[in-house]
Formats: C-alpha cells, sequence, structure tokens
C-alpha cells in the first residue's frame, strides 16, 4: 500500500523529482570527471531509464501519443468531423438501443430492495397466463414460506370520478402493496394492512400525483373529502409521489385497495371465485431464498390448490418466477426481439466502422512520408501502431461522446411520450456508459487496426483490404436495407389490406356484467332490453353479441398442425347477426342459430387450409368425443390480430353461461362516437351500477395502424441512413483510387482509351467486392429474416418484391456512388497530370 | 526490462540493491559516494555504472527502502544523500540471509560434487 502511495505522489512531484535526479546525475558527473573518468552516456536517456522506476512511463507516452493525436485530428478538421459524424450516427444508433433495454429490463426500480421481486404467473406445458384467481394469491400468501410478502393488483377497466366524462384508469392492489415497495406518499397516506385489509374498513382511495393535479389542481385538501368513482362514494387518504415506480409498468390514476372491491363494483365476486384469474400477483422471495426454490415450494401448493379445487388449475400447472424488480417482466419473446434489434443497430455500426475504415486508408497513403521519417528516426513498429491505435481511440471516443448525445437525445423524446412513468430518466447510468466504452474500444479496433497494420509495415496499399471493407459495407447495407423494405412492405400490407370486417362504423359496448357479478340469466336479460333498445335507436342499423369483439383486451388463440405447417387459430363466441353486423360475408352456410351447440363456423383461410377442394360443410372439428361440425365459411377478419395475415377463424355459438361476459357491438350509420349519450343513458336505466366501455373501433383501428407505421418508418430511417454512410464510403474510396492512379489514367487516355475502357480501369476493383456483398447481404437477410416473422405479418420473410426493391435501391446508391467519384478521371487535365513530376 | 538493468562487470543480477542497502547501513550517502564505496570496498572490481545505479535507487525509493534528504557534498554543492529506512533495514537482513544461504548452498556443491 505504501509503494502504490509513493508511485502516484511521484506521478504528481514528477517535475520536481526529475529535476532533483538530474542534479544528482550532474553530481556525479562532476566527480567523476573530476576523479578523471570520463563518461559519454546520454544523460537524457539515462534519466529516463531512472524514472522507469516510478512506473509511470505508460503514462507519459500515452500523454505524448493523445497529444500528437490531437494535432494531427485538428490539422484536418474535415476528416475529424466527418468520422465524428459517422461514428456517432453508428454509435448512438446501438447506444439509444442499449438505452432502452436498459431502461426496460437492466435498470433495478427505484423502490426498496428490488432484487428480491419476483413476479409469479401461471404455467403448463401448454397455457400461459399472467393472471391469477384472488383464492389462489391468498392461498399461495398464507402458505408459501419461501415468499416473505405477496403483493397483488387487479387492474380494472377506467372507472368515473364524480360526473366525469372522461374515464379515469384504476387498480386496486393489496394493502401491502405500497408498504412493500417502500412508498412513501407525498400527502396523507398510503394503504396499509392494518387499516385497509377489510371490507368493512371505510372506503378509500389514492390518488396518482398526476391525477391529483389535473383532476384536483393539486389541491392538498383533498385529502380527507370524499369523491364518488363509479357512483361509490370514497374517501381520499392519499397522494401518490410524482416519481413512483410501480411494479410491471403499471401506473392507474386511481388506486384502491382489493379488499373493498365488492363495495366499488356491486355484486363483484373476484375475491371468492377459483375461477375468475384477474389478478397480477408479485412476491418478495424471503432473504436466502433463491427463485428456483420457491417455485419448488409453489409448486407443492398448487398441488394442494389443485387436491381442493380441482378447476382452480390446470393440468400440470405451476407458478413460474421471474425477476420482477424492472419496469418490465422479459419473456422469452421479447427477448427475442431485443436479439433483432441489437443485431440491426450492430449492422449499423458494422456500417459506419467499415466506411471510417476505408477514409483512414486512403489518410493512410497521405500519411506515409510522415510515419516513414518518425521510422527513420528510431520509431519502433510497436510505438508507431500504438501511436496510430491511440488516435483511432480518440476518434472513437469523440464519436461516442456524439452517440452518447445521440442516445440521450432518443431517449428523451421517447420519455416525453405519455405513459412513461416519471422516475425513468434518460441520464446515462453506469451500465450504459460502461456499454459506450465498451463499444468505443470495438469500434476503434474494428477500423483502426486494419489500416493501423498496414501504415505501420509500411506496406505498399494492397487493394485486397480496400475490397474487404467495400463489401463488408455492402454487405451490412443491404442487410439492413432489405430488412426496411420488408418491414414497410409489411405495414403497407397492413394499411392497404381490407382487415375482413367494416370497421369504420361499429363501436363496441361492453358492460362488464360478469364483474357486477351478473347471473347467467340476468346477463341475458340486460343484453336483450340492451339490444331492443339500442335497435330503435335512430342510426344504429343493426346491434349483436360477442364475447370477444374486435381490438378487444383479450383475445384467445391456439395453435395448430395443418398439413405440416402451425396455424394460430383465434376462437370466438357470437351470438346470431354477428357476422351481418360485423360485415363479415358468410360464404357458404349459414349463421348459428342462437344457443346451438356442437356447431362451428370457421373463416375461409382455415377451410381452405384444412379441406382443399373439398366442401366444408358437414364436416367435423375437434379431438374426441367433442366434435362439432362446421356449419358455415366466413370470411376471413381478423378482428383481434389484425397484423396476422395467417390466423385463421373459429365461432361458435355463444351459450348461455357465457352471457355475462358478453359484449354488445353496434353498427352505426353515422358518426360512431355520436350515439355515446344514447348508449349511456340506455345503460344506466338498464342498471344504473354498470358503467359501460364505450369504445369506436374505428380510433382503435387507427391507433393500431400507426403504431406499425411507426415502427417501418424508424426501420427505413436507419436504413437510408446506413446506405447513405455506404454511398458516401463508397465515394470516398473511389475518389481516392483515381486520385491514386491519376497516372496511369492519363497515360490511357493519352493512348486513346475510350472513356468506358477508363471508368471499366478505375471500378474494376470495386465491382466484385460489391457483387460479392450484395450476395452475402441477401444471403443473410435470407436466413435472419425468418426471426423477424414475428412482426412480418401477411408478408413472407422472402418476400420477392421487398428484395427487389431493397437490391434495386442498393445498386442504385452504390452505381452513383462509384461513378460521381470516377467521372473525375474523365475529366482529368492530361497534359498537367503527365508533365507534373 | 530495458537492457541497461543487465548487470555489467559481472556482478550478479540483483545484487546492486543488496550493496547499496550495505554501504548505507553505516550512514547516509550521496549516490556518486555509493558508487564510490562500492568500487573502493571491492578493491576495484565493481564498478557501478551511472546507468544502473539511478535506475536502482530510483526503484529502492520507490520501494521505501531508502529516502532522500538534501545535504551538502564535500564540494559545498547542494546533493541528496540517501538513508536507510527501517524498512531497508528489513529487507538488507532479508537480503543478506537469502545470500547467505545461497552461496552456503552453492559452496556444498562445489565442495562435494
Amino acid at each position: 500500500m505504501g509503494e502504490l502511495w509513493r508511485r502516484i505522489s511521484y506521478l504528481f512531484n514528477r517535475r520536481r523529482l526529475d529535476s532533483e535526479l538530474e542534479s544528482d546525475m550532474e553530481f556525479h558527473r562532476e566527480m567523476a570527471t573530476r576523479a578523471g573518468r570520463n563518461n559519454f552516456g546520454n544523460t537524457l536517456r539515462m534519466r529516463e531509464q531512472a524514472r522507469e522506476a516510478w512506473g509511470w512511463t505508460w503514462l507519459d507516452r500515452l500523454l505524448q501519443d493523445i497529444h500528437y493525436g490531437a494535432r494531427i485530428l485538428a490539422r484536418s478538421p474535415g476528416f475529424t468531423v466527418l468520422a465524428v459524424l459517422v461514428l456517432g450516427i453508428g454509435i448512438g444508433v446501438n447506444v439509444a438501443a442499449f438505452s432502452f433495454f436498459n431502461m426496460v429490463a437492466l435498470k433495478p426500480l427505484p423502490v426498496r430492495d428490488p432484487a428480491s421481486l419476483v413476479r409469479l404467473e401461471r404455467r403448463s406445458s401448454d397455457s400461459y397466463t399472467s393472471e391469477m384467481a384472488y383464492p389462489s394469491f391468498a392461498f399461495y400468501r398464507d402458505h408459501a414460506r419461501t415468499l416473505s410478502a405477496a403483493m397483488a393488483i387487479l387492474g380494472v377497466p377506467p372507472m368515473q370520478i364524480d360526473d366525469d366524462l372522461q374515464p379515469t384508469s384504476a387498480s386496486f392492489v393489496t394493502p401491502n402493496y405500497f408498504t412493500e415497495l417502500g412508498t412513501p406518499a407525498a400527502f396523507g397516506r398510503l394503504f396499509t394492512p392494518a387499516l385497509d385489509d377489510s371490507p368493512a374498513s371505510q372506503p378509500s382511495v389514492v390518488l396518482s400525483y398526476e391525477l391529483w393535479q389535473h383532476r384536483f389542481s393539486a389541491d392538498p385538501a383533498i385529502i380527507g373529502r370524499t369523491i364518488r368513482i363509479s357512483k361509490r362514494p370514497a374517501t381520499v387518504i392519499g397522494i401518490l409521489p410524482y416519481d413512483f415506480a410501480s411494479l410491471g409498468g403499471q401506473h392507474p390514476a386511481l388506486w384502491m385497495p382489493i379488499a373493498q372491491q365488492p363495495y366499488f363494483i356491486q355484486g363483484s365476486k373476484v375475491l371468492t371465485d377459483w375461477n375468475d384469474s384477474t389478478l397480477h400477483m408479485w412476491g418478495r422471495l424471503a432473504p436466502g431464498i433463491s427463485s428456483k426454490v420457491a417455485e419448488q415450494d409453489l409448486r407443492a401448493l398448487t398441488d394442494e390448490i389443485r387436491k381442493q379445487h380441482p378447476n382452480a388449475v390446470w393440468d400440470n400447472e405451476f407458478i413460474q418466477s421471474s425477476p420482477g424488480g424492472h419496469l418490465q417482466i422479459m419473456q422469452p419473446r421479447m427477448y427475442e426481439a431485443a436479439v433483432i434489434v441489437g443485431v440491426l443497430t450492430l449492422l449499423i455500426l458494422a456500417v459506419s466502422c467499415a466506411n471510417l475504415g476505408g477514409l483512414m486508408l486512403a489518410r493512410a497513403v497521405a500519411r506515409e512520408r510522415e510515419i516513414g521519417i518518425r521510422i527513420a528516426i528510431g520509431a519502433g513498429r510497436s510505438r508507431i501502431l500504438r501511436q496510430l491505435f491511440t488516435e483511432s481511440l480518440m476518434l472513437a471516443s469523440l464519436g461516442s461522446a456524439a452517440g452518447l448525445a445521440l442516445g440521450c437525445v432518443t431517449m428523451r423524446v421517447l420519455l416525453s411520450l405519455p405513459d412513461t412513468p416519471q422516475w425513468v430518466s434518460a441520464v446515462p447510468d453506469w451500465r450504459i456508459l460502461l456499454f459506450t466504452a465498451v463499444l468505443t474500444f470495438l469500434a476503434a479496433t474494428f477500423f483502426g487496426l486494419a489500416p493501423a497494420l498496414q501504415i505501420a509495415r509500411q506496406r505498399q496499399q494492397k487493394t485486397i483490404v480496400r475490397q474487404i471493407l467495400v463489401a463488408a459495407q455492402v454487405a451490412a447495407s443491404c442487410v439492413l436495407l432489405i430488412v426496411a423494405a420488408l418491414l414497410v412492405r409489411a405495414t403497407q400490407h397492413l394499411i392497404y389490406t381490407d382487415p375482413g370486417f367494416g370497421y369504420e362504423q361499429l363501436i363496441s359496448i361492453d358492460s362488464q356484467l360478469g364483474r357486477h357479478g351478473y347471473s347467467p340469466e340476468a346477463a341475458r336479460a340486460y343484453l336483450q332490453q340492451m339490444q331492443t333498445r339500442l335497435s330503435s335507436v335512430p342510426g344504429i342499423t343493426s346491434v349483436a353479441l360477442v364475447r370477444l369483439p374486435p381490438l378487444g383486451h383479450t383475445i384467445s388463440n391456439s395453435t395448430t398442425q395443418i398439413n405440416g405447417r402451425t396455424v394460430t387459430i383465434y376462437q370466438n363466441w357470437v351470438e346470431p347477426g354477428f357476422f351481418t353486423t360485423m360485415r363479415i360475408p358468410l360464404i357458404t352456410g349459414r349463421d348459428f342459430m342462437r344457443g346451438e351447440k356442437r356447431a362451428v363456423i370457421v373463416s375461409e383461410s382455415f377451410a381452405r387450409q384444412q379441406w382443399l377442394g373439398q366442401n366444408p360443410l358437414g364436416k367435423e372439428i375437434g379431438e374426441g368425443a367433442a366434435k362439432d361440425t362446421v356449419v358455415g365459411v366466413a370470411g376471413d377478419a381478423h378482428i383481434n390480430a389484425l397484423n396476422d395475415d395467417d390466423a385463421a377463424e373459429q365461432y361458435w355459438s355463444a351459450q348461455p353461461d357465457d352471457m355475462p361476459g358478453m359484449v354488445v357491438i353496434a353498427r352505426a350509420s353515422g358518426e360512431p362516437g355520436s350515439f355515446t349519450p344514447a348508449i349511456k343513458s340506455i345503460s344506466q336505466s338498464l342498471d344504473p351500477k354498470t358503467l359501460p366501455e364505450i369504445r369506436q373501433i374505428k380510433l382503435l383501428y387507427r391507433e393500431s395502424v400507426s403504431h406499425l407505421e411507426l415502427i417501418a418508418t424508424a426501420v427505413s430511417a436507419v436504413g437510408i441512413v446506413a446506405v447513405a454512410m455506404a454511398g458516401i464510403g463508397l465515394i470516398g474510396l473511389v475518389a481516392f483510387t483515381v486520385s491514386q492512379r491519376t497516372k496511369e489514367i492519363a497515360i490511357r487516355i493519352a493512348l486513346g482509351a475510350r472513356p468506358a475502357a477508363v471508368l471499366a480501369a478505375v471500378l474494376r476493383q470495386f465491382s466484385w467486392p460489391v457483387l460479392l456483398g450484395l450476395i452475402a447481404g441477401t444471403v443473410a437477410a435470407g436466413f435472419g429474416s425468418r426471426l423477424l416473422r414475428i412482426v412480418l405479418y401477411g408478408v413472407s420473410n422472402l418476400d420477392p418484391i421487398g428484395y427487389a426493391a431493397a437490391l434495386i435501391v442498393l445498386a442504385a446508391i452504390v452505381a452513383i456512388a462509384a461513378l460521381l467519384p470516377a467521372r473525375r478521371a474523365l475529366r482529368l487535365d492530361i497534359a498537367r497530370t503527365l508533365h507534373y513530376d | 526490462m530495458p537492457m541497461s538493468f543487465r548487470p555489467k562487470e559481472g556482478m550478479p543480477p540483483g545484487a546492486l540493491p543488496m550493496l547499496i542497502l550495505r554501504v548505507l547501513q553505516s550512514g547516509s550517502l550521496h549516490g556518486y559516494a555509493i558508487a564510490q564505496r562500492i568500487h573502493v570496498l571491492s578493491s576495484e572490481v565493481l564498478a557501478v555504472e551511472e546507468g544502473l545505479l539511478y535506475p536502482t535507487l530510483q526503484k529502492m525509493l520507490v520501494k521505501g527502502w531508502v529516502v532522500a534528504d538534501w545535504g551538502t557534498s564535500e564540494t559545498n554543492r547542494k546533493v541528496r544523500f540517501y538513508k536507510l529506512t527501517p524498512q531497508g533495514r528489513a529487507q538488507l537482513k532479508a537480503e543478506l540471509a537469502g545470500y547467505d544461504r545461497m552461496t552456503q548452498a552453492i559452496q556444498d556443491v562445489l565442495r562435494t560434487a
């Protein structure tokens, strides 16, 4: 330790110590000369050697290199700015992507002990749900010894505050939710197990900071006041902090204790029904317990529940525990998406590095003299190499700084979108900085090493390195452009393809009768009334019932193999009249009869895949005894999988037991939004407890399409940037080749070569790398795009139009990039060129 | 380690620090005096070049075996005197013991082989 300190003090007192050393040695000489011995050693060199004992020589050399590098970079500002820009884009895109991943999956939530939080979800070999029934939750909570606490949140459809027109998002939570997360109240108090665990306690509500600001004008006197939530009075007991971090990124505006859920949603049996899986469960691992051990413990409890309530548990069900202390609980599919994005952004970096590598090579020629002199006066190869690599690292660091700024700006834009939790910040944390540092080093190695080696070796400029760089750039931009083209095609497909049902004039009305404890009979009566009264509203042309409304909150699907192909089947349960209301054509067969059993209507594509060329009517589907007969074939209508062209649908007739969960859909002849008051008043008169969620399908549809458009636009922009960079890189390389071969070209022209022959001579060395790059890129895209299947609905990942478009654009850009500078060769002043030296 | 750190005049590797420590045991000396003392005491067999002496001294300073203090030379010049630290004394002891063991071992081999 003492030695380290001494070394450090030597670093800071170098100047003084060096002069002391000098004086020592000077004295030594004096004395030696007196004694008649002459010493002709190199004092400077000897002093340097003595200083090496301090162990800071490397730092001196590094500072020297940096000093020198800075001078070199400052001397060619054009090159430096271009290089920093190119790198900044390449690194910035990666930093932005990583920042997002970091925010979602790596950064721990700012709550108490985030590492021990786990998300608990039901799983079996063939089923998966993130929702659990309250009684099961309570059973796990009471019996799991591996969990120190269990929390649950029950999301409900938006509720009404007082007489607001706009509904407000709401959730019910277990009373330990805030205490477990260690959340302090901004004002008032939050729920505690002691006060809020009983249905008998005073109905209370906690408001989000934002709601308090906007709806209640930040009035602190709101604490203790009574407001009505969906018509039920409740006391406001507290305000959540501004930067509250909730589990699973759920940030509703209204929070109520789960014990009072039946008070707010009258008739609800959520707290007692073992089969009503609606809440999200979280746990806190007991100290020293691993996620795996907890899973084992919970598995035993699941078996216990199975014994007591066989219907509440699936076959082979178990509880899966995954880390819960992040913004997003990562599912395997999301990791897949992250890998795709990561590969694409790294490709962009590869393009920018290859590009810069080309520029560096071109500069290498200009520096041949300088390096030659340095080697001649005694600089070692390794020293030169280190100097050049330091320069590359400096460039890369500048580029990284620019990239970090770009990433930061991107995150800031992203965070300005609504629904972003306030605690998330765009300021890079140590993970992002580390990532950037690693990227900087990799980039410097990638673009700097080949040219540095070549320069330090003082070899004649080899074209092969240039050719490899060109091929790599073309290949990488080829992949990027093809991916962009495929995404654009998929979006176009989605926008310009008829979704198969008339969404423009549709309204869905979800009264959530099940949540209000309606029996099937009562629900039937209610819905009957609703339908009759709606039909009499002028402008409503048709009304029907469906269990899973178009673009609804829940979807149900299963996968099956048809002739060796995996097909996703979307199931739905409907009442007669559904197809007419939805404007889904019945191609053959008939509509259901009410409550009909053992009958199924399949979509056209299902029928075509299953019974190609046969009459589907009368065919049977299903397994075992429960076979259903096909009574009709409907047109393809992906009402809950807009962007899944491969989806097929199966419809069954809704049964009496389905009634509490049915949703009314209505077709309007006017503006669908104008019917909301009429629908509200009907529902009020039928049962004031119910507050239906009224949605215009047109708006939902547009929203869903605009998301995809946004993604496709972003990817295209990135692809274009990459291609532009590749183009600039190629322009640079060709221009360099022309300048290098000016004399040869001039001789050729002087000897009567035709322009075409001159161009060919200049460009020949680039033709095969470009071709090779195009082929390699296309093949890579062909294999890689298989991963993209999850977003490429309706377009094959080998879509010929997408590939052709991408390749044509790329070829055109490459051709222009090559020809522009090559033309210079034709305009050479031959006489002057040949007279020169 | 650079070339010049190799022992000259047949000095065994690692012997110089030990010799410096030894000549400093009796009191502080400046650099030239250290070289002289070694030269004289070895009956002019060992010559300590400044290219070797000063790097070694710097190393010993960093290791904390010696400290340098300003003093006045016999020629009335301001010069640094090197002085043994307790750490340096301990080091000398250890080196001497190691050296004794080594010479003893070599002697044993030479005698019996």
